[in-house]
């Protein structure tokens, strides 16, 4: 039986319509969208799209081939595409992508959203307690991408300060949209007048978004198949955990994770984290570190 | 279009080298390292210790801790569990419990080189000063692994101060392996007495090691077929590098690393780490409580 499943998938091989997933063969310019889980890489890829494939109409039907994920578009899709290739994923830190824009989020927010995102897949119930599913959260065991801390830190330890390297807060995304697009405009050299950009933020807005989802769920990989009387696009606002988290779990999480919080801008409420002795460790592994 | 049939074929038989696809299990503890760190050494020591009782050689290595870039999947999955598996793998979540052994880089580079010559990828007249060049740059045959900082930086950077990790310098195994090893013995929960130790350290040593390679070195996996006018075991010395590395090669080396280097305690002697402005960063990515 395992043979037979063996040859199917190797039939599919032969001719690229399996997913490449970790094995995607990688050009030199492609361009990777990366994010941990439910950090806005969505919205990220709606107005990377808006911005340079306007006259595709990006919509949910259409966006896993315009920006397609290595875990659901086959070989062969990506082998089509034109370069360079705007390819997304939420894998940790990979030696192979050379040009990143990493969008970080507030892993209070991030709890919360694939929280909710669990009950969308079906993999928790409803009345399944924050309290339970926050340890495990907090392990990594919620996704294939290692703990957020770890996502963040493998991707800032390699890469931060490189200049083929783009940090993006999701905060901040939201804050000034459109400034924050002039920055992916000039960190992937596109040009774009502020009438472009505003149009692409508008497209790109999850009103808009929102509405795409109503009609379209159905034709997206992220959205197919998932309960349908929950959205894929949520509340998309910063700050929620404030009003809906557990005490407790905001504490575990700074307890956590409290100095790459801090060091990224996200103020900690629980009392400043010193963390253990070791973290004194006396120099900067992040700058000057990759060539 | 037909993709690599060879390729297929094995994927269907299941004998491709497992790689970064390798199955991973959740009991599976792993030995990381950059190549040229001490894996083997550490292989060796984890083995005499672990599977005392009978001699660990190069014949049977492979069947007691295997090489997940060498074997594959379908071996690896016949290894009883729960496997100890070797591994020079960038950061990957996956690995839920792994030691990583570091080295310094100016003498990993200068191991680095006879073993690129030993595996024919250079020629005996490839000047050290450009291998350097290709060591700091990534341009090395073996580059998916990462560069030295991608590959320390990314899992120090995720995994420092979880129990799930230990981290060891390869110079403190050489100063005191006694020590270290138990270490290591506590990380398996393995009860050594310090009799058991210094056997599982003899048996493990870079005379013993050299032995073995002289007899066997033509079967193992890792040395078959290469040149064996160079040896797999080197010096197994700390500090090669400066009575031996050109002081323009040490310097582009602390220039790339630096402030990741003098983290781990290995001394600049062109450079000064950075300041304290920095060290924040270091702070946040490493001061890690446990998860």
């Amino acid at each position: 039986m395992a043979m037979i499943r063996r040859l199917i998938a190797g039939t599919k091989r032969a001719f690229g319509l399996h997913c490449p997933g970790r094995n995607l063969a990688v050009f030199p310019d492609d361009v990777f969208l990366v994010s941990y889980p439910k950090s806005g890489n969505t919205w990220a890829r709606f107005l990377i799209a808006n911005l340079l494939y306007p006259e595709r109409h990006p919509d949910w039907g259409n966006i896993d081939r315009l920006i397609p994920g290595p875990e659901v578009m086959s070989k062969r899709d990506f082998a089509r595409m034109p370069r360079p290739r705007f390819i997304r994923t939420h894998d940790a830190f990979d030696p192979r992508y050379k040009q990143v824009i990493y969008v970080v989020r507030d892993p209070r927010d991030v709890a919360l959203s694939q929280y909710h995102h669990h009950r969308k897949l079906k993999l928790i119930e409803d009345n399944h307690p924050f309290e339970s599913f926050l340890p495990r959260f907090l392990a990594g065991e919620t996704n294939v991408h290692g703990s957020w801390k770890q996502n963040v830190a493998s991707w800032l330890a390699a890469r931060y300060g490189d200049p083929r390297f783009l940090l993006l807060r999701y905060e901040d995304m939201l804050v000034d949209t459109r400034s924050e697009l002039a920055s992916i405009c000039s960190f992937l050299g596109v040009e774009a007048t502020p009438e472009r950009l505003s149009k692409v933020v508008e497209q790109s807005s999850p009103r808009e978004m929102r509405k795409l989802e109503q009609v379209q769920a159905d034709q997206c990989a992220l959205t197919k198949d998932t309960r349908q009387d929950l959205p894929f696009v949520r509340t998309a606002k910063s700050g929620n955990w404030k009003s809906e988290m557990p005490d407790s779990s905001v504490v575990a999480i700074e307890a956590a994770w409290g100095p790459l919080m801090k060091w990224l801008g996200y103020e900690l409420v629980s009392g400043d984290q010193a963390g253990p002795a070791e973290s004194a460790f006396p120099v900067s592994a992040m700058d000057g570190l990759v060539r | 279009m037909i993709y690599g049939v060879k390729r297929v074929i094995k994927y269907v038989l299941g004998t491709d080298v497992a790689g970064r696809g390798l199955a991973v299990y959740s009991d599976d503890t792993f030995i990381v390292s950059y190549p040229r760190s001490g894996n083997t050494w550490t292989r060796f020591l984890v083995a005499n210790l672990v599977y005392a009782g009978q001699p660990v050689t190069f014949a049977n290595i492979e069947r007691l801790i295997p090489d997940c870039e060498a074997q594959s999947n379908r071996y690896l999955k016949r290894v009883a569990r729960p496997r100890i598996i070797k591994s020079h793998e960038y950061f990957d979540p996956r690995y839920k419990k792994a030691i990583y052994i570091v080295r310094d880089p100016r003498d990993v580079a200068l191991s680095y080189y006879n073993f690129s010559r030993k595996y024919r990828q250079i020629e005996d007249s490839y000047p050290l000063e450009r291998y350097i060049g290709d060591f700091v740059d990534g341009r090395l045959t073996s580059a998916d692994w990462g560069t030295w900082g991608e590959n320390v930086g990314t899992w120090v950077a995720a995994r420092k101060g979880r129990p799930t990790f230990l981290l060891l310098r390869y110079e403190d195994l050489i100063a005191d392996t006694q020590t270290e090893l138990a270490k290591v013995a506590r990380f398996f929960g393995v009860d050594a007495s310090p009799g058991e130790l210094r056997r599982a350290i003899e048996n493990s040593s870079a005379d013993h090691l050299r032995e073995l390679e002289k007899k066997e070195g033509s079967e193992w996996i890792t040395t078959k077929n290469k040149r064996p006018d160079i040896p797999f075991i080197g010096s197994a010395v700390a500090g090669k590098w400066k009575s031996v590395l050109p002081d323009a090669a040490v310097e582009e080396i602390e220039s790339a690393w630096g402030n990741l280097m003098a983290q781990l305690g290995y001394e600049l002697v062109t450079r000064k780490a950075e300041s304290a402005e920095t060290q924040l960063a270091a702070t946040a990515v490493l001061g890690e409580q446990p998860e």
